[in-house]
């Protein structure tokens, strides 16, 4: 069996980056947010949260993988499947290196 | 403006009307009582499950069987934790049902009162969306969106907890609900579908690939015509089945792990893959990187958050999968080699049932059989629902299905102890067919308060209980991964099934050999009321073919 579990799963693929967010102002939709970045895989390494003009919320995180097949468009798109999330985009991507 | 007083109960009770809900499964507790206060006189027919999660998989058996939204209510604290695997079960199978739970009253939230729990925190990873109902005014824009978002795009659950004096507060306002519907793309680029038609032309060795998306997407027929008009082999997904006819002559059967050979040697050697509404779950493609390595990948699916998740797609298609499959047309195939290989495989691998049968000792029932024999003789339309484990792959690989919705298994989550509920509500959802369930020793343990349900509505569900004293699945890997190291997976002391039936006053009857098989058969299927066939099977009988996880789907194990 151990031979079969002898993969990279649990290696860490590289994959880090600041993603914007734009999240209405709706009960729960930080906390859904938030959490499903990280039950996709991704630790935080910085959140900034601010309320614009407009009433809506502007969610600046930067995160690293913690491992398996990961790419930040496909998280991008399971964020802006939530209700009540606008957009998600990355912004000014980083390596891995640049955190140390 | 104001309007008729009305209690948050209330409110809700003429929302589900408004929504066209028929069939409630639930079960009532203390701060739910409200709404079943008023629920009596609502007209609204309500189901009263023996337990929460019976009352789940029963909101999703009925939710798959028609196609229309399940609504399924419990109470706070414990009756909402027992509804989460169900939860679970309708967001990894993309099953659209609205969950409403009683809560404790607005100024006892937080506080640890008795049979408060944080429902809403707790069932965030498995929900399309939820609610916390704070105000009886936005319990009708509530309701509202929440069937929409549960049944739009790709389909899930939907959760409103609904505190107890909120339910209970009278209110003369409806406030206007604040709704932000996302605007998609109805299907993909004339652009990109002229592209798509020209791969699929200049593929030599072109396969579909087909999931769970075309029924759900309502694309059945699309897809047949399509196939049709281009005569390319298709293989399925679990879920997938019954999108094309079991015996469909482009129809090569199911792939992955418990995949018939000639549909994953056709992965394989493909040149281009046509992935309709298929996610390359684990299940199906086994060691990813292994899957499919010399296919070019079509990817079209409603959800476009599937898309490049695990295999990069060539060319995709957003948007309605009835709309893309019907707009594709790049004329037949010139695959004609590749076709007369992929269906000489299929001839070459067909199931030997005789022979299988003969290696079952003293005369015992070869459960594959039986499936293949049963849904044979059923009606054509009759629905099959079924557990987990080895019975559920038997059902696939051997069952005979002519639509997706003819075949509801827990695809995603696995989840033991579906069938029974899942059939009941497919059986109320669709009074008019012929609902069988097939389960196991194990998975019917699991729920199998809900036979009390059978008996209390007379719902005439149909099971077949493969009884082989083990929990097979884990026994067979045990037997195959671990050394014959069999851990915990004895079943020794089951009861008497058919007693047990009996004693819900269900009908049942035992058949041990396989010379009592056809007979069985007869009296399962001239059944007027509920009846349980409880069959005996060898512990001993595997599921092959077999791929080992981690692995790739060439390397598949055989008896």
């Amino acid at each position: 069996m151990t031979n079969l579990q002898a993969d990279k799963t649990f290696e860490r693929s590289g994959v880090s980056g600041k993603l914007k967010i734009v999240l209405h102002d709706v009960s729960g939709t930080l906390l859904r947010t938030l959490g499903t970045i990280e039950r996709r895989g991704y630790d935080y390494r910085d959140v900034h949260c601010t309320q614009r003009v407009d009433g809506d919320f502007d969610l600046l995180v930067a995160i690293e993988d913690l491992g398996g097949p990961r790419n930040l468009d496909t998280l991008c798109k399971q964020l802006e499947r939530l209700y009540n999330v606008v957009s998600a985009e990355k912004v000014g991507r980083r390596s891995r290196a640049e955190w140390a | 403006m104001t309007h008729p007083p009305k209690s948050g109960a209330q409110l809700l009770i003429d929302s589900l009307k408004e929504q066209g809900v028929e069939i409630i499964f639930g079960y009532p507790g203390g701060a739910i009582m409200p709404v079943y206060d008023v629920l009596p006189k609502s007209g609204l027919k309500h189901i009263l499950g023996r337990h929460e999660q019976g009352c789940a998989m029963a909101a999703i058996g009925y939710a798959r069987a028609t196609g229309k939204t399940g609504t399924c209510l419990a109470t706070s604290g414990p009756g909402a934790t027992n509804l989460v695997t169900g939860i679970a079960d309708a967001y990894l199978d993309s099953v659209p049902v609205v969950f409403i739970t009683g809560q404790v009253p607005s100024d006892l939230m937080g506080t640890d009162a008795f049979q408060e729990v944080d429902i809403y925190g707790i069932t965030l990873p498995v929900v399309k969306h939820s609610y916390i109902a704070r105000d009886p005014a936005d319990i009708p824009g509530m309701v509202e969106e929440a069937y929409y978002i549960a049944s739009e795009g790709r389909p899930g659950p939907v959760l409103i907890d609904l505190p107890k004096d909120v339910a209970n507060a009278v209110t003369t306002e409806r406030h206007k609900w604040r709704s932000y519907p996302k605007v998609k793309p109805a299907m993909g680029s004339p652009e990109h579908i002229k592209i798509c038609e020209e791969m699929i032309r200049s593929a030599k060795k072109p396969l579909f690939y087909i999931g769970g998306g075309i029924a759900q997407g309502d694309g059945v027929s699309e897809l047949r015509d399509l196939v049709e008009r281009t005569e390319i082999p298709v293989v399925s997904t679990l879920k997938g089945l019954g999108a094309m006819p079991s015996d469909h002559e482009h129809f090569l059967g199911m792939l992955g792990m418990h995949g018939l050979k000639a549909a994953n040697f056709a992965v394989q050697e493909a040149d281009l893959l046509i992935v309709a509404g298929a996610r390359f779950d684990d299940r199906a493609t086994g060691k990813l990187d292994t899957f499919a390595p010399h296919a070019k990948i079509i990817h079209m699916d409603i959800d476009i958050a599937e898309i490049n998740k695990l295999r990069r797609a060539d060319i995709w298609l957003e948007g309605s999968l009835k709309k893309n499959l019907a707009a594709l047309n790049p004329g037949r195939s010139s695959a004609d080699e590749w076709r007369a290989l992929c269906y000489g495989r299929r001839a070459q691998y067909k199931w030997d049932y005789e022979a299988a049968q003969k290696n079952v000792k003293n005369g015992g029932v070869y459960a594959p059989k039986l499936l293949h024999d049963l849904t044979r003789r059923a009606p054509e339309n009759a629905i099959i629902t079924c557990d987990v484990g080895q019975h559920q792959m038997w059902t696939a690989q051997h069952c005979y299905f002519d639509d997706p919705k003819d075949h509801i298994t827990s695809g995603g989550l696995g989840t033991m102890g579906f069938g029974v509920p899942a059939g009941l509500g497919a059986q109320l959802g669709c009074p008019d067919r012929t609902v069988i369930t097939v389960s196991g020793d194990g998975s019917i343990m699991m729920n199998i308060q809900e036979l009390a349900t059978l008996n209390r509505y007379q719902i005439p569900l149909k099971i077949v209980l493969l009884d082989n004293g083990v929990l097979g699945m884990v026994r067979q890997w045990q037997e195959v991964f671990f050394d014959e190291n069999y851990s915990e997976v004895d079943l020794y002391d089951n009861p008497d099934f058919a007693e047990l039936a009996r004693a819900f006053q269900i009908d049942a009857f035992t058949v041990t050999k396989r010379s009592e098989v056809d007979a069985g058969i007869d009296k399962l299927l001239a059944a007027k009321g509920p009846i349980l066939m409880h069959v005996k099977i060898s512990p001993n009988e595997n599921v092959w073919p077999l791929v080992p996880p981690g692995r790739s789907n060439a390397d598949m194990m055989e008896r």
